[in-house]
């Protein structure tokens, strides 16, 4: 930041530090396109062979990528949907509205965020045996769209938070119900907010693995973790440009999300829940 | 509307999500792990069943004799459902026969039935093969049938003429359904590999939450003193490793550490055997493993640590160049003590997330090699849900998760006690 200070002994510690990000990112990129020639590192010939999963069946009995696409798209979809639709209520009514009980509700939300749901999911298994909703696409959005609920409220209650009390005032003593002071004039003020928590939500459901694993283990509910998990077990041959090949194609919009809403996520992400 | 209404209705759904996938699993934890549930005895009632196979263990749980050769040699007795399986395989007229002469008539042995129907009237059974074949229609046994309640059991035993003495032990014999008992924590306290679980989930959680912290405080400090779009940069390459799903990251670190990938074919060149650098040794699974969470955990901390940094304003740290104060100075006396609450908040929230975290550990290493890297949330997890190994013992899974809810419980309410609980409770201003 300042002058006198020279930088390239940072810049080389960092890069130290950095080289096997760096090194597996670039191999990532160049080994999906391109076989290595055996017992190299050198790139081989240019082919699309590793992304033979798109058209061809890989094993048989194997789901095609296209309904684990499916299934991701539509998980990840429905639980940004409905975390956003509660949290934007629920964390309305915990920041503006006269709750009976409201210390205690505040109280168990901060609790629920920290508290590790992932501790849970023997029960949550049975759970939904119980509903019928197991190996279901259902009922792992259920789950999962639920576990982020708190995470989802306590962002959405900061945003209402910063909201400047006035505009509601003017709108109640214009004699506006506290719904529609709610729905036209305090929901705009969140909206970048509201968007931040779809993206995450968004981002979350396209990465879950875990609950899909054990809620969801049928092949017609395969999401693309799952997909990609089972494709790793099940090859002997341990084939890294195939892997490489459907974990480019597994990851391509998280990383074009990130791209686009950079600055967004840097922001918010830091009260995200994974280790 | 009034407002205290619409708060209801506006925090309802959210509730119920958080009854049925927070409150009632905390309480179903508790339920399970003080029954013997797995696959086998199923998560709903079960039925009663004796089977032949299970007869040789019966006398060594305490049966008499007398029941168990009494539950083996089946008597046989004619009754309406005999006579049904015996008219379609062997006519109407021999049914019928058999029905007026004999209708409730009992037999020990099969001998005697058999002499019955080589000597009926109209139209005996010649062939022995088929005497035996009908004789069989009309055996009475207990022995594999289903009974879906206890009193229908209880019922069918005294019909057998079954000691009632031993009634009780056979039901408990018979039963194939899940029941209450706090054996799972006896074995809890009994296998050595909860002792080597809780030692090696303490490993992972200090060298990942002291590389998470150092790492991230090393990434903050330096990228601060980075012109923008390096900074930039090298936030982006340590970012990634967070918001990459899992599976792919860790498929990007087994490429790097397998006997086919890079640290083997670099390390080939000086001559050196390709072997798995991920599982070749306990130091090597728990190297990786830590690393694998580490570099996740990190990108926190910097994300964390960085925006406190940029809350310093900037004329305290050009004063203290202008005193002389070396980079080092800078760092001790004025970004330190800066971070101390964002340090503070970064550990507590981590140990709790790393203490019940299994995702990595089993996307890598699987809890290997030989259980060296298995924590006590993976443990919990692999019994109860593996599909490996057949058998889910579910009960037991769940005295492991138990231990994991309870500390969670107590250390979430810990942190509930740190924030300003008070100001973040206090009235709607808008309410009169």
């Amino acid at each position: 930041m300042t002058g006198n200070l020279r930088i390239w002994p940072i810049v080389l510690l960092l890069g130290i530090v950095s080289a096997p990000l760096i090194i597996m990112y670039v191999f990532q990129v160049i080994e999906s396109v391109a076989q290595p020639q055996p017992g190299t590192l050198m790139p081989g010939e240019i082919n699309l062979h590793n992304w033979r999963f798109l058209w061809q069946e890989l094993d048989r009995g194997r789901p095609s990528i296209w309904t684990a696409t499916f299934n991701t798209f539509i998980f990840a979809t429905t639980i940004a949907l409905a975390v956003c639709a509660l949290s934007s209520t629920a964390g309305y009514a915990l920041s503006r509205l006269n709750l009976p009980g409201r210390p205690y509700f505040l109280g168990g939300l901060i609790i629920l965020h920290a508290f590790p749901t992932i501790t849970l999911i023997i029960a949550i298994f049975i759970v939904l045996q119980y509903l019928g909703l197991f190996d279901t696409l259902l009922g792992v959005i259920l789950v999962k769209a639920a576990l982020e609920l708190p995470f989802g409220i306590w962002i959405m209650k900061g945003f209402y938070d910063t909201v400047p009390w006035e505009i509601e005032m003017a709108g109640v003593q214009d004699g506006a119900s506290r719904f529609r002071v709610w729905w036209e004039l305090v929901l705009p003020q969140v909206k970048p907010g509201l968007a931040a928590l779809g993206i995450i939500s968004f981002l979350q459901g396209w990465s879950e693995f875990v609950l899909p694993l054990v809620l969801a283990p049928g092949s017609e509910t395969q999401v693309l973790a799952t997909y990609m998990y089972s494709v790793i077990q099940d090859d002997a041959k341990l084939d890294f440009g195939l892997f490489k090949a459907i974990g480019m194609f597994y990851s391509l919009p998280v990383i074009l999300v990130y791209l686009i809403f950079q600055k967004q996520l840097m922001n918010i992400y830091g009260g995200g829940t994974k280790g | 509307m009034s407002s205290r209404w619409l708060g209801v209705g506006f925090l309802a759904p959210a509730l119920v999500a958080v009854l049925f996938f927070f409150l009632l699993p905390v309480v179903m934890t508790v339920m399970f792990s003080f029954t013997n549930m797995t696959t086998a005895t199923g998560i709903t009632g079960g039925e009663y069943l004796l089977s032949k196979s299970r007869l040789r263990q019966l006398e060594a749980e305490g049966v008499s004799e007398e029941t168990v050769e009494r539950l083996e040699s089946a008597g046989y007795q004619i009754t309406e459902q005999g006579l049904a399986a015996l008219a379609e395989e062997f006519g109407e007229d021999r049914a019928d026969e058999l029905r007026e002469d004999y209708m409730g008539e009992s037999f020990t042995a099969r001998r005697d039935l058999e002499r019955v129907l080589r000597n009926l009237n109209d139209d005996p059974i010649r062939r022995t093969r088929d005497r035996k074949a009908a004789a069989d229609l009309f055996a009475v046994t207990i022995l594999d049938e289903r009974f879906p309640t206890e009193p229908a059991f209880r019922d069918a035993l005294t019909e057998s003429g079954i000691d009632p003495a031993d009634h009780d032990a056979l039901v408990k014999t018979a039963y194939t359904g899940w029941t209450w008992t706090t054996d799972n924590f006896k074995l809890l306290f009994e296998l050595p590999a909860t002792l080597r679980y809780a030692m090696n989930t303490a490993i992972y959680v200090v060298f990942t939450l002291a590389f998470n912290v150092g790492f991230g405080l090393f990434l903050a400090i330096s990228t601060f003193y980075l012109p923008q779009h390096l900074a930039n940069t090298f936030r982006t390459i340590w970012f990634l490793p967070r918001i990459l799903p899992p599976v792919m990251y860790v498929l990007m670190w087994k490429w790097f550490t397998w006997d086919t990938g890079f640290i083997s074919t670099v390390l080939s060149v000086f001559g050196v055997t390709p072997i798995n650098w991920m599982t070749e040794s306990a130091l090597n699974a728990w190297t990786v493993v830590v690393l694998i969470n580490g570099f996740v955990g990190a990108s926190l901390g910097m994300i964390l640590f960085s925006s406190a940094i940029k809350a310093i304003p900037l004329s305290m740290l050009y004063a203290s160049e202008v005193d002389g104060a070396y980079r080092w100075d800078q760092i001790r006396y004025i970004i330190l003590p800066q971070l101390r609450w964002p340090v503070l908040f970064m550990t507590s929230y981590q140990t709790l997330s790393l203490l019940t975290s299994f995702e990595y550990i089993l996307l890598s290493t699987e809890g290997g090699p030989g259980g060296s890297t298995t924590t006590w949330a993976l443990a919990a997890y692999t019994t109860a849900l593996r599909n490996y190994g057949g058998n889910l013992e579910y009960g037991f899974g769940a005295a492991y998760a138990l231990v994991l809810v309870i500390i969670g419980i107590i250390l979430s309410v810990l942190y509930l006690r740190f924030f300003n609980f008070k100001e973040l409770v206090a009235k709607p201003r808008i309410e009169q």
